[in-house]
């Protein structure tokens, strides 16, 4: 990332050599998947947890179209859930493309793309499209 | 603990009153629960009472209006379940024998507070609510899966606006009083897609209360007291255990609890107030209070179940949708209302031969869990 763009919050995804994944961790016990990260694992309250890539791909849960402006959003906006490959709901901005009818259950992918902008930064962050 | 009954109930209009303050409008409601009850103010042991954006001490701040003081006065806030979770307080501290005579209270002024006029903001910690997440795209979104699980179509989701606001005709407290059909509210403003602006509920002022009394006084002050027969409050679960997001986990649980509390089941109720913030609110709530099967709550409302006279009435008040939604007075409102429906005092809105009711609220948009807090309670005379 160039030094006038910067992510929206820190830790949450990374975009390097090509890839881009969501980073969260993983209860090394019960396998559940936390994103954001946590220091502590809810289902067994153990503290042994890794970190982990995930998010690249998942599947569209449900989306909407926003006709009103929310704080950092002008409408229209589109947003939806949608499940990743590794199990996990993800509430994240959508990418409407010319000519994809967006439906539940598409195929869909993550981009890091730009959210808003800052004066002369551009604040970035994740973002699924379809595949 | 010893039975509980509900022997008074009053509520303010609500509406839109922004040169009301949360002492005048709490004033009304208490003073017209008091006398409901013919109790003295001398008589009340105890007080709860609640507000999202009303401040300090607001339940001292109403009863000081209607001379009662120096007793114990406790004031709650679950975001849209305050007033249920009062309600529940007051009913512990008759139940568990502290007092016999005890308010609930539940007041808000939104037009005065620090959200008139917009959306109610995220956390600002909330990651969601930086990427855009509002409360109406939090139910478009449940709506959208709910259509594509179960074939629901808009017409019924705009069906159970027209049934409220058919009811809210009937209510004179109601802050809508104006029909509407199914076509006109599709045609209203989109939201968030698919919820239209006709499907939203406004923002209100408006207070209410009730006066829960000793079951074994009860007849001291009224020929038909109305017996509490079940008291649930929950919170919501971790949303990476909430799988199914056209159904409320939180809600069906609290519903199970409160059956089971009152030895009763759905299909004994004879009136239902739940939480219609949304119409897809009111078409999961069907499901998950089991007062149909589950993907049955489109068919449940074109069948004409929750209509004044179908088998199980929701929402006669007018609901959230039509009555208006004061966050913290909307849970005791609907005690008032089943109220007035169990003693056959509703008016024009009255569900013929109303023994046992129910009332649900959901509310409190918390990051990472399903919601805030859920309260539901069941009444019988």
């Amino acid at each position: 990332m160039t030094s006038d763009t910067v992510p929206f919050r820190e830790g949450l995804f990374l975009e390097e050599k090509g890839d881009v994944c969501l980073t969260g961790n993983r209860c090394r016990g019960c396998g559940q998947i936390y994103f954001p990260a946590r220091s502590l694992c809810f289902n067994c309250f153990d503290e042994d947890l890794e970190s982990i890539g995930f998010g690249r791909e998942g599947t569209l849960y449900s989306y909407t179209v926003s006709h009103m402006p929310s704080t950092r959003f002008a409408a229209p906006y589109y947003a939806g859930w949608v499940d990743v490959s590794e199990g996990i709901r993800v509430f994240a901005p959508l990418v409407a493309e010319e000519g994809v009818q967006l439906k539940v259950g598409l195929r869909m992918g993550l981009i890091i793309d730009e959210l808003w902008r800052e004066g002369e930064r551009r604040v970035v962050g994740y973002k699924y499209r379809p595949l | 603990m010893r039975d509980v009954a509900v022997i008074g109930g009053g509520m303010t209009v609500f509406g839109k009153f922004p040169e009301r303050t949360p002492e005048s409008l709490g004033r009304e409601a208490i003073l017209s629960a008091i006398k409901d009850a013919g109790i003295r103010a001398r008589d009340v042991g105890f007080a709860s009472c609640g507000t999202a954006y009303g401040g300090w001490c607001v339940g001292q701040r109403m009863l000081k209006e209607v001379g009662v003081s120096n007793i114990e006065v406790l004031n709650v806030e679950n975001a849209c379940a305050t007033g249920a979770s009062a309600f529940r307080e007051a009913w512990l501290r008759v139940a568990t024998g502290q007092c016999d005579i005890a308010i609930a209270g539940g007041v808000e002024s939104m037009t005065t507070s620090p959200v008139a006029g917009r959306l109610i903001p995220p956390p600002p910690d909330d990651v969601d609510g930086q990427l855009g997440l509002t409360v109406p795209m939090f139910f478009a979104l449940m709506m959208r899966r709910h259509m594509h699980e179960y074939g629901t179509t808009p017409e019924q989701f705009a069906l159970v606006s027209a049934k409220n606001h058919d009811n809210g005709c009937l209510n004179p407290y109601s802050q809508y009083q104006k029909r509407l059909t199914v076509e006109e509210i599709l045609r209203s403003r989109m939201v968030c897609d698919p919820i239209t602006l006709l499907q939203c509920c406004p923002n209100s002022d408006g207070a209410a209360a009730a006066v829960l009394c000793a079951g074994e006084i009860s007849g001291r002050y009224t020929s038909t007291p109305m017996l509490v027969a079940a008291s649930v409050l929950g919170s919501g679960d971790y949303l990476h255990r909430w799988e199914d997001a056209t159904f409320s986990d939180m809600s069906h649980k609290a519903a199970i609890a409160a059956y089971e509390m009152a030895g009763i089941g759905p299909r004994d109720l004879d009136v239902v107030e739940l939480h219609d913030a949304f119409t897809v609110a009111e078409i999961m709530h069907y499901e998950d209070l089991g007062l149909c099967e589950k993907g049955e709550g489109g068919h449940f409302i074109d069948s004409g179940g929750p209509w004044l006279d179908g088998a199980i009435t929701v929402n006669p008040s007018g609901g959230l949708l039509s009555k208006g939604h004061p966050l913290a007075a909307t849970g005791v409102a609907q005690v008032v209302e089943v109220w007035r429906q169990l003693r056959g005092a509703a008016g024009k809105s009255q569900v013929k031969g109303a023994r046992t009711a129910l009332t649900h609220v959901l509310g409190g948009y918390v990051s990472g869990l399903e919601s805030g807090a859920v309260s539901v309670h069941i009444f019988k005379v």
